[in-house]
């Protein structure tokens, strides 16, 4: 009984957890979506290669504008191996696979390129705790970023201009253009640093005021923060060293020319632009949708399982009823016996003993009831593959986490139909044990010892 | 000519044990008067539970008629044997079978369930009933709180709750001891003689046979010799201890002075 309450209760949860998991996956489509739509024109151009989503940076690019960071750098990709980051396509690092940094200084021309109205420059750095991990005989290094810096030019022409800063303050003000020694948290980032508006924070030794906070964009937890380029050269010791650029074109019918124009000047430049990140979202919808299908599918398994296991209990519940009935009946031949023999109709012996065994299965069903009420989270992740975390990628988690706890409730209508059904199986079970006691002949049944 | 309540006509029943066939019962003719208060006897395997089965309805023969206050009851399907039963016979057991969860009135008022008779109306009845065998203020009692006797009574109570025409009773005094075999014997001579009742008692104790107005003997399924009871027929009954004569109703032998 407690079996048969905890599985349905489990299918709706498991349920419940799918459909939260598609509303985030779509809003976070729909809304990557209109913000590729306003950052038609932008092209973002970085060193290393773009590879679609997962993977790491290759270590060796063989290139003569790759800078290997020095001793004193503090130059690490903002996320070593990372998947997919939803929130932050704004900001341009759409399906990075590692950032290496360029000289500045080699860049200069692309503002010269035609049809070119604006260059952003963008430095990009991770800040945490670094872990190692085995993996097949080989370690590997992985940060846990505490967060991430991000400094941007803050010059008159961009700032307000062009979408470099987030846009979304929900404290204090934005980044100005000349801004310097001050910083713009995300949400994320307040309660690492536990410090808001006005505050002073400690970024690598150097203090920076807080000026503004911005709430997250999308769906993912955001952990950057943002600063003057210059700033974030100083703190991360890579003066004159960018992470990115970003192109803005006069207008969006011009933005292939323009790419084609920096790729041919710096073929060592990952060029994307605003279209190629589209038709990267395409691709990203793929994947969700596998995701999605992967959940549904589990669901749908899910379902299957539960379904053999009902039946399983269900026959099991019978079996054990009919079991004690037929039991109940031989060890009351006598009694059944001298019962017809006083006149007892068949019927009255029949309904008797079937009223027992309801009565026997109501009492199961409600101390089923009592043990689900309490174990149904437990049975029911026993007895149930879950929609767990671990079905979708690294990215689809940060968005899937926050609701795959699955909460497992049981209803009064999941109570109301387990004793319908204690009481159906009680009829069940006790069916023929009680036509074999309404059968039994007294005379038989009299001589039983 | 006094009244038929029971009337055997060329009653058989043939059980097969595998192959065999054995004849328990063979042309069997009885008549049992109402009132009368008979005993059947015979050795082990003459067909005397057979034939009491087959009077109470509880199995039926392979041949003849059973005519109980004149409806065949052999050609009676199971949905109206039940009624029988329930209505015109009440049965007496040697293992008493009394329902172990019921107190002493609840199994009296057990063959009335199903009856039109009240709640209360059956309350009433089972403690009179009860009243009647000597029981009075034991009806909350349950069977394992009785003695063999009590029990037995409360059986013979609940064999006449709903006013049977006859009374069967197969080996009624066979789990007894010899003073609780006389009382219950004596209880059953006292209702024939009081109530009224028709009794017909299976036993193989010629000691309890003899208390009884008429004797069959049974063989190998056929009534071999029928004889007169010794005092039954005059109303009297036998003091187990001494031997004389006892009027029916009396606690006391007036001879030997022990109690019956």
């Amino acid at each position: 009984m407690a079996i048969m309450i905890s599985i349905p209760a489990g299918i709706t949860a498991n349920q419940a957890s799918t459909e939260t998991l598609t509303q985030n996956l779509s809003d976070t489509i729909t809304q990557t979506e209109a913000t590729i739509n306003q950052t038609l024109t932008q092209i973002d151009c970085t060193l290393a290669p773009n590879f679609e989503g997962f993977g790491f940076a290759p270590p060796d690019m063989g290139d003569s504008s790759f800078v290997p960071p020095d001793d004193g750098s503090r130059f690490v990709p903002p996320e070593f191996g990372g998947g997919f980051r939803p929130g932050e396509f704004g900001g341009g690092a759409f399906g990075r696979g590692g950032t290496t940094a360029m000289n500045e200084t080699l860049y200069s021309d692309i503002s010269s390129v035609e049809n070119v109205a604006a260059v952003a420059l963008a430095l990009e750095a991770s800040e945490g705790t670094e872990q190692t991990m085995e993996m097949m005989g080989r370690s590997f290094t992985r940060l846990i970023p505490d967060y991430v810096i991000k400094g941007v030019s803050l010059t008159s022409d961009l700032v307000g201009n062009y979408p470099i800063l987030p846009t979304n303050i929900t404290d204090g003000r934005n980044l100005q253009a000349g801004d310097s020694g001050v910083v713009l948290l995300s949400e994320n980032n307040t309660a690492f640093f536990n410090a808001g508006v006005g505050d002073t924070v400690e970024i690598l030794d150097q203090s920076f005021t807080v000026i503004g906070v911005y709430g997250s964009s999308g769906v993912e937890d955001v952990m950057t923060l943002y600063m003057n380029l210059s700033d974030a050269q100083s703190v991360t010791n890579n003066t004159g060293y960018i992470t990115s650029l970003t192109v803005f074109a006069d207008s969006s019918d011009v933005v292939t020319e323009v790419a084609t124009a920096i790729s041919s000047l710096h073929p060592e430049l990952s060029v994307t632009t605003g279209q190629q990140r589209l038709d990267q979202l395409e691709a990203m919808k793929t994947n969700y949708q596998t995701a999605l299908e992967n959940a549904e599918s589990t669901v749908a398994q899910t379902q299957s399982v539960a379904v053999q296991e009902i039946i399983v209990a269900v026959a099991a519940t019978s079996l054990i009823v009919m079991f004690v009935m037929l039991y109940t009946v031989r060890e009351r031949t006598k009694e059944i016996g001298t019962l017809k023999a006083i006149g007892f109709s068949n019927w009255t012996v029949m309904s008797q003993f079937m009223l027992e065994g309801v009565f026997l299965s109501l009492i199961a069903g409600v101390v089923g009831i009592a043990i689900a009420s309490v174990a149904a989270p437990a049975l029911s992740g026993l007895l149930l593959p879950a929609v767990a975390q671990g079905t979708f990628g690294r990215g689809f988690t940060s968005v899937a986490n926050p609701e795959t706890t699955v909460a497992i409730t049981l209803t009064p209508e999941l109570i109301l139909l387990a004793l319908g059904a204690a009481v159906l199986l009680g009829t069940l079970g006790s069916l023929y044990p009680a036509w074999r006691a309404s059968r039994t002949r007294p005379a038989e049944a009299m001589r039983y010892e | 000519m006094s009244e038929a309540v029971l009337k055997l006509e060329n009653l058989s029943k043939a059980y097969s044990l595998g192959k065999r066939s054995v004849q328990a019962l063979s042309n069997l003719n009885l008549q049992v008067n109402k009132g009368e208060f008979v005993a059947i006897m015979g050795p082990s395997g003459s067909g005397k539970t057979t034939l009491l089965n087959v009077l109470g309805c509880l199995d039926k023969p392979t041949g003849g008629r059973v005519l109980l206050d004149e409806v065949d009851v052999t050609k009676l399907p199971e949905k109206e044997l039940y009624k029988i039963r329930s209505s015109k016979i009440g049965f007496v057991f040697q293992t008493f079978n009394l329902l172990p969860y019921l107190n002493a009135r609840e199994n009296v008022e057990l063959p009335m369930e199903g009856t039109k008779k009240s709640k209360s109306e059956r309350k009433r009845r089972a403690s009179e009933l009860l009243g009647m065998v000597g029981l009075s203020g034991r009806e909350e009692h349950r069977p394992q709180r009785l003695s063999a006797g009590e029990q037995q009574r409360v059986a013979i109570a609940r064999a006449l709750a709903n006013d049977p025409a006859i009374i069967l009773a197969d080996e009624p005094t066979g789990n007894l001891d010899s003073k609780n075999k006389y009382e219950i014997v004596r209880l059953l001579a006292n209702l024939n003689i009081n109530q009224g009742t028709t009794i017909i008692m299976v036993t193989h104790d010629s000691q309890m046979a003899s208390q009884t107005e008429r004797l069959f003997f049974l063989n190998d399924g056929k009534i071999t010799k029928e004889k007169q009871g010794r005092h039954l027929a005059k109303k009297k009954l036998t003091c187990p201890y001494c031997g004389s004569r006892t009027q029916l109703g009396d606690a006391i032998c007036p001879s030997c002075k022990k109690r019956l």
